[in-house]
């Protein structure tokens, strides 16, 4: 079988781990490069935690690359009170020894883009930042992109503000840029996402199996987990999962074609992803899909098998 | 006397507009309900062709008060007009009777300030346009806050626009008037599209109208006969029912889900101006300062439509 080639632009990031780990043992992926951005955490977090999870999985050959270390115009926030001071929810991780690439993101990115002509599936699950530099550098990328599958944005609702979801609100105009640019994009939001759950028995699970992936997974997720469990939300979202699992498995997830657009002017509203999926307006520009809907038991099933093959290798 | 002490005292202000004027039909046929005033706002077509639909629709519901209308723009935006929707003289369709009452001399706001000084009890403002009049009122006239019970309004939406990707029309029309009501204190009833595009009213369903032929029967089956025209071609299998809801949700809450949500404006924006934003998980901390009606009974939203056209019965309407 011909695996699908992913690159993975990552504010490394407890989730983001999740993703990366799973992403590694499903078979129908080949991760061919890894960019760091500021997002979750700083930049130097995100490209050193990049890079300790992929040497923790046994990967050091996956190339990691530095990336932009604040948005193209907005100050940013990390979310410190998910991922903790470190990224890993303040979870400690032998550091990687593989050597450090020198190449910016979205030069490598460009490079192996136009190496795969045009096969490449790109998973931006930070910030855009990276992408849109990518864009700007190199406008012909566009032609090399095979999909931009994206966690960021939310049809509806919010997790910032009452109407922007993090990734997106960090980089307003990053985001606007890339859902712009004519590379199709698949926009995993909160819509899907907050649906996308590991629940308490899942989690129970995953923690038990006693590998090293297993042991950061249970030391890196407390932080957030006791955030859900003040809101009284059951179990973990696994968000940066969810385009890494429908870049293999399409049919696992519910999408409407429709245009998307970034909020970057308004006062209480930046950072929205403003569709036209619901609305009797519709843009001129539709290339994109949102996706609300997934068969979430599949999904779980697909991380849980990701985190029980890490035994039998560390074991 | 006693008798209209007891009805709850209403304002019904709008842009009249196929659905407002189904909306003001309900309106009249509710026993609860003594309108103390109609009033007209910019909207669904100008200023001086939504104004004289009113008075054609007061004439016809012969329902002796006089219109006051209000200023022939927002209170910052440029007009914007749905000829689409409601064709060239904003209620294309049935012939109707020509104004019986002379236009006020008040404008609108002084209209409504005036019912609201005169009132012994507190009254309703059904809003079904954008909402200057009611801004300009607030405005101008803060001590009267006390004597609204509530203002119901169609307008918005919490998940979607209609006229623009962020935006629902009313409040895409003058923002700043929504943003004004909605920070004003004053208790808000909100329909917006969350509803409103629930509110489906099938052909059959107006052709059930149509067969209990009586002369305002007859027209409400016209105007949906018009209004669905447009709304058709835009994807939907029955009318949008928008401004009834505003009138409906508040003789029949029963059939509505509402929720209590911190509302806020975009005033600002690329995309979102006009877009009405709810904090659903509380994520500002403020408190809920709007009823969000979101979802409806509609084949009970229907029949009522229906039980108030079938009160006309043996009405004389002098075309």
């Amino acid at each position: 079988m011909r695996k699908i080639p992913i690159w993975i632009d990552t504010d490394t990031g407890v989730d983001d781990a999740v993703a990366i780990l799973t992403a590694v043992k499903m078979e129908e992926l080949e991760i061919v490069g890894v960019s760091a951005v500021a997002g979750n955490t700083s930049q130097e977090n995100a490209f050193r935690n990049a890079r300790d999870v992929l040497a923790l999985a046994g990967r050091k050959d996956i190339r990691v690359y530095p990336g932009a270390e604040k948005p193209l115009l907005r100050t940013l926030e990390y979310a410190e009170h998910v991922h903790g001071r470190n990224g890993l929810g303040n979870a400690e991780i032998e550091h990687s020894d593989a050597p450090i690439e020198e190449k910016k993101a979205w030069d490598a990115l460009y490079e192996k883009a136009r190496e795969l002509k045009g096969e490449l599936v790109v998973c931006p699950v930070g910030p855009l930042t990276n992408i849109a530099i990518a864009i700007a550098l190199h406008p012909d990328i566009v032609d090399y992109i095979k999909e931009l599958n994206i966690m960021g944005g939310a049809a509806d609702g919010g997790n910032v503000t009452p109407c922007a979801e993090f990734n997106i609100y960090a980089d307003p105009h990053a985001a606007e840029n890339v859902f712009k640019s004519g590379i199709p994009v698949n926009m995993f939001g909160l819509d899907v996402t907050m649906k996308a759950y590991l629940f308490d028995e899942d989690i129970a699970e995953i923690s038990s199996y006693g590998n090293k992936a297993s042991d950061l997974f249970r030391d890196s997720t407390g932080l957030v987990y006791r955030i859900r469990q003040q809101r009284k939300k059951q179990g973990l979202c696994e968000h940066d999962s969810c385009p890494i699992v429908y870049t293999a498995h399409p049919d696992w997830f519910e999408g409407h074609k429709c245009g998307i657009y970034v909020e970057t002017q308004g006062k209480i509203s930046t950072g929205k992803t403003v569709t036209d999926l619901w609305t009797d307006f519709k843009y001129e520009d539709r290339h994109c899909q949102v996706f609300l809907d997934l068969d979430q038991p599949r999904f779980a099933k697909l991380i849980k098998d990701a985190y029980k093959s890490y035994g039998e290798e560390n074991n | 006397m006693n008798e209209k002490i007891r009805k709850r005292p209403v304002i019904l202000d709008g842009d009249p507009g196929h659905d407002d004027a189904i909306a003001w039909v309900l309106a009249a046929t509710a026993d609860e309900f003594d309108i103390r005033a109609i009033t007209t706002v910019a909207g669904n077509q100008t200023l001086e062709k939504v104004t004289y639909n009113a008075r054609r629709i007061a004439a016809l519901l012969k329902l002796d008060i006089e219109v006051a209308r209000g200023r022939n723009r927002p209170l910052c935006s440029d007009l914007i007009i749905a000829p689409n929707f409601h064709g060239e003289t904003g209620l294309d369709g049935p012939a109707l009777p020509e104004p019986d009452h002379e236009l006020s001399s008040l404008s609108a706001p002084e209209m409504m300030a005036k019912v609201l000084q005169e009132s012994e009890e507190k009254m309703t403002i059904i809003s079904t346009g954008a909402q200057t009049n009611v801004a300009a009122l607030l405005l101008s006239h803060p001590e009267l806050k006390e004597m609204i019970e509530m203002v119901s309004t169609m307008g918005g939406g919490l998940r979607n626009g209609n006229w623009t990707s962020g935006a629902e029309f009313n409040i895409l029309v003058d923002p700043e008037a929504a943003y004004t009501l909605i920070h004003s204190g004053v208790k808000l009833q909100m329909c917006g599209l969350d509803v409103t595009e629930k509110a489906l009213v099938y052909p059959e369903d107006w052709e059930r109208i149509r067969a209990l032929n009586n002369p305002v029967a007859r027209i409400v089956a016209e105007w949906f006969d018009f209004f669905f025209i447009h709304v058709k071609s835009l994807g939907w299998s029955g009318a949008t029912t928008h401004d009834p809801c505003a009138v409906m949700s508040l003789l029949h809450p029963e059939i509505f889900d509402i929720r209590d949500y911190y509302v806020d404006v975009e005033l600002n924006g690329k995309y979102m101006r006009g877009a009405t934003i709810a904090d659903y998980n509380g994520i500002l901390g403020k408190e809920a300062n709007c009823h969000c009606v979101v979802d409806l009974d509609r084949e009970k939203f229907v029949d009522y439509l229906i039980q108030a056209c079938a009160k006309f019965e043996g009405w004389e309407v002098n075309l």
